[in-house]
């Protein structure tokens, strides 16, 4: 399969870096030689000097023969122009775009209906809002996915020492769950990920990671010994697009929301378009400013400003002044094992998001949706098992699948299972799959048609 | 300041304000009432000297005219007309003086409806005919101003109406105020026939039927009896009118955008809302206080609450109670009424629903940044922001009615004046009402104020209805400046 990235920048790095771990056949383009260069010499795909709006340069980069053409370069206008430009030289190639700006939001079908075709608009802005949204809806936790249309979720949670839970092996949990059902997917621990087998235990601090039934959740939040206060005041600092984003979904919701900006003339723009959230103007780290809007009654504290230094002070501060939660916005991803060090454990990073969403377009076979966790060190995928696929028909315990993964749902209509090792995947039944890196590539062979069947 | 194209349209306004008097002299022939040489004499002298002014300045046209020349015009305009109209009543023996005719005039033109007629019924019906016509007249005018010229110049916050009407050519008063006004001219045409007709159906006489009409849909409250209508005795005549003023009080815009197919033109308009709000709530809390005290009846208190609560907050004037009767808070209620007004663009005067409306938006805006020192907050409509320039506008506009109100109350009291009818007098003229408290309430008139005191309220009547700013600039020096 070939994919041509248009953009090297932190988002078509990483794509980048993912596709080329599991040997896809890579083209990044790029205007900047510095940027190519760092790709060139981090990832083993092949690089391009030009603009990613020129046929040319497409053809060069061999787009006939490319399966799937991501515009991720930072300007929409380029990422709109260099899909046009796909279209018209190679009308068979599939389309991705970043595009950020509010106004195309109402325009993303006819996007895909009309002159560029872009299969998917990917909107990062618009995802991290969704996480933000779904970490609200689900107090406690620490990552939230979702999947099968959000009828399951997947949800990650601090373990806390005074967890019963804590201490025990797997092979222990039925007796301590006393016949309440918990299917542990993954855990991280000190940046390692255990996909955990019967022996393995859980430790206190680690990161668990569980799938549940939407109306489980508050049930298995529970056994974690999670308060499940519900959200009421949250506070936004950084008026940008997806700290307006969030405060317009957040009215709608019917959410008691104050903005923090910076400068002036945003706050004016906010206030305007705005209704019932209070816009402040002052800077997030201000701790008389924060003091003063009662940060000690706020639930919720999310920084959002496009410097996360910042971001991460005015979390650790709010932390500090009594704000109950923080999400926290990162881009670099350098940053992200830091974070749990310094007790920020909620962060959404933009770039993560768009990664999520280019990846669920990428995979092959019949997989949904797929969510990267944290680090990237492993993925939650949802696929549809084809009936001709290795998996069908036989116990989970006779199928071979690769180390390091594990079957956590099976989806069959509106019916829910969490599988054990004699459950059967019925053709076109949905499953959860849980997968390491390493693993990635397998799995989806796995899923993929079985060879002997051509 | 440049006069010639000022008079060039004075000189003509005066001309069709001739012309129309032959309406009166149509019904003063077929009444044979005795009043058609002085109607006749008015319309002759009238049409003379507008044609001689026009015919004067010729030559120039008004495309050059801006904002100095435009308030020039509306309150010249205003004060000629009222001068001119009173002709007909100057020249009848009817009218003991030059300064009531005048009064009865300005209250007409400027559609307040105080009256200093202590019998009405005994006025040759050609006159009385005139007396609700140029209340009619008055309030095509108003349309015009409220809708295309205020808007234009910005008074008072006037321009948040800028965008409804919009004009291809932005500085320039005359296409503009062209277009809007045929537009609103035919709403406004196309209401009073429909209520005609429905004064008819309910046995009115078709003489009565135009009179009542000509003064509902200005909210003039000149009535052809001594009663007002409460002449009529009929809840159907009571229903009808109420309904029509409540029409009159709201922004005509509204009403040409319901014609033009979208019914739900009044619900989106904040003021409407606002508008229609206050008529509920204050009906509810007048009948309420009503029932029991004055009117055995639920159903009586809520005919007599709902009819006097609209007319004087829609600044009409009709009564069909002598609601000096009533126990004070209903009273103090119609007074807060007379202050309210009805909505900006429609003939209602007062100072209006919708700056009410932005004072308590920024009111709270206050309160709320002295809670949050660092909040940054705008006025809104609609979810629009109010500019700050429009806040400072309609910010002058109540401080400098409520002060007019405070000085020309003190003035006329001086004038020996008693306590309440000083302020209830200034209060119905200044708003645009017509009736009062205290000696000039809702059974009795202004013919027994003094001189100098007459004067005064038809100053008042002029400022309210010109939206304050168009005259008192110009008292301003530096208006006449070149």
């Amino acid at each position: 399969m070939k994919i041509i990235i248009i953009g090297a920048g932190e988002v078509g790095f990483h794509i980048a870096s993912h596709l080329a771990a599991e040997n896809k056949d890579v083209v990044v383009i790029d205007k900047n030689p510095e940027a190519t260069r760092r790709v060139a010499d981090n990832i083993d795909v092949q690089v391009l000097v030009g603009s990613g709006s020129s046929p040319v340069t497409l053809e060069e980069a061999g787009i006939h023969s490319a399966e799937i053409v991501l515009a991720v370069t930072d300007s929409d206008e380029v990422n709109l122009v260099s899909c046009l430009v796909a279209d018209i030289v190679s009308p068979g190639t599939k389309k991705l775009a970043r595009i950020r700006d509010e106004h195309f939001d109402a325009y993303i079908e006819p996007l895909r209906q009309n002159a560029p075709h872009i299969d998917t608009v990917i909107n990062p802005e618009v995802e991290v809002v969704k996480t933000i949204e779904r970490m609200m809806t689900v107090p406690g936790a620490v990552d939230v996915g979702e999947f099968a249309e959000g009828r399951v979720k997947f949800v990650g949670v601090r373990l806390e020492e005074n967890c019963p839970l804590a201490g025990k092996r797997m092979m222990d949990l039925p007796a301590v769950l006393d016949g309440r059902r918990l299917l542990i997917a993954a855990m991280l621990r000190q940046e390692e990920l255990i996909i955990p087998r019967g022996a393995d235990r859980l430790m206190a601090g680690d990161l668990v990671y569980f799938i549940s039934e939407e109306h489980a959740l508050g049930e298995t939040m529970a056994i974690f010994g999670k308060r499940s206060e519900p959200v009421r005041r949250v506070m936004i600092v950084g008026g940008g697009r997806i700290g307006f984003r969030l405060a317009h979904r957040l009215e709608a919701l019917g959410f008691q929301a104050k903005i923090v900006e910076r400068r002036p003339e945003r706050c004016q723009m906010l206030a305007e378009c705005l209704n019932k959230t209070v816009v402040l103007h002052g800077d997030g780290s201000d701790q008389d400013l924060l003091t003063e809007e009662n940060i000690q009654e706020v639930d919720l504290m999310v920084t959002l400003t496009s410097d996360e230094e910042t971001n991460i002070l005015s979390s650790l501060l709010a932390k500090r002044l009594g704000a109950r939660k923080t999400i926290t916005k990162i881009n670099k991803f350098s940053y992200l094992p830091l974070m749990s060090a310094i007790g920020l454990d909620h962060v959404v990073s933009p770039r993560l998001s768009a990664i999520n969403s280019i990846l669920q377009h990428i995979r092959r076979g019949k997989i949904l949706s797929a969510i990267s966790l944290k680090g990237e060190q492993a993925e939650a995928m949802e696929a549809v098992a084809l009936e001709t696929s290795e998996i069908v028909g036989k116990p989970l315990r006779r199928i071979d699948f690769p180390k390091g993964s594990l079957v956590t749902a099976i989806i069959r209509g509106q019916e829910v299972i969490i599988p054990t090792g004699d459950s059967v995947i019925a053709p076109d039944d949905r499953i959860i799959i849980f997968a390491r890196r390493q693993a990635i590539a397998r799995v989806e062979k796995i899923l993929a048609v079985k060879l002997e069947y051509f | 300041m440049r006069w010639r194209p000022i008079f060039n349209i004075l000189g003509l306004l005066l001309f069709f304000l001739g012309l129309s008097m032959i309406l009166p002299l149509a019904v003063a022939l077929w009444y044979r009432d005795g009043s058609a040489t002085a109607i006749l004499n008015a319309m002759v002298a009238t049409t003379a000297a507008g044609l001689g002014i026009h015919l004067g300045v010729r030559g120039h046209h008004m495309e050059t005219i801006h904002h100095r020349e435009g308030m020039a015009i509306v309150a010249l305009g205003w004060t000629l007309v009222g001068l001119f109209g009173a002709l007909p009543f100057f020249f009848d023996q009817g009218f003991h003086s030059f300064t009531d005719a005048f009064f009865e005039s300005v209250s007409g033109f400027t559609t307040t409806g105080s009256s200093i007629l202590n019998d009405i019924e005994s006025v040759p019906r050609g006159l009385l005919f005139w007396r609700s016509f140029i209340q009619w007249l008055g309030g095509m005018g108003i349309i015009v101003l409220s809708v295309a010229i205020l808007p234009f110049l910005g008074v008072g916050g006037m321009q948040l109406y800028k965008a409804e009407v919009p004009s291809p050519v932005p500085d320039k008063l005359k296409p503009r105020i062209r277009d809007t006004a045929m537009i609103m001219w035919k709403v406004y045409g196309l209401i009073s026939a429909a209520e005609v007709v429905f004064l008819l159906l309910g046995g009115m006489s078709l003489y009565d039927a135009l009179c009542h009409t000509f003064t509902t849909m200005p909210t003039g409250g000149f009535s052809t009896r001594n009663a007002s209508v409460a002449a009529y005795g009929s809840a159907y005549i009571d229903g009808i009118i109420t309904f029509f003023m409540l029409l009159a009080g709201v922004n005509f815009s509204l009403h040409y955008q319901f014609l033009r197919g979208r019914p739900l033109a009044f619900w989106r308009d904040p003021e409407c809302r606002f508008f229609l709000a206050a008529v509920t709530l204050l009906t509810l809390a007048v009948t309420w206080d009503i029932w029991r005290t004055v009117y055995a009846g639920l159903g009586e208190a809520l005919r007599y609450g709902l009819f006097q609560v609209v007319s004087i907050l829609t600044t009409t004037g009709y009564v069909t109670a002598d609601y000096e009767q009533w126990p004070a808070m209903s009273q103090l209620i119609l007074l807060v009424c007379m202050f309210v007004g009805a909505s900006a663009g429609s003939t209602g005067g007062g100072m209006k629903c919708l700056r009410i409306m932005l004072y308590f938006k920024y009111c709270y805006r206050e309160l709320f940044s002295l809670v949050h020192p660092h909040a940054v907050t705008h006025v809104k409509i609609a979810g629009k922001r109010v500019p700050d320039k429009v806040m400072r506008a309609v910010m002058g506009f109540l401080a400098l009615y409520l002060g007019i109100f405070v000085v020309a109350s003190i003035l006329l009291a001086g004038l020996g004046v008693d306590f309440t009818t000083s302020f209830a007098a200034v209060a119905a003229t200044l708003g645009n009402i017509g009736p009062g408290f205290g000696t000039i309430g809702p059974v009795e008139n202004f013919a027994h104020l003094p001189l100098p005191g007459k004067w005064l309220l038809i100053w008042c009547m002029l400022v309210g209805r010109l939206e304050i700013f168009t005259i008192i600039i110009l008292l301003v020096p530096e208006f006449w400046r070149k």
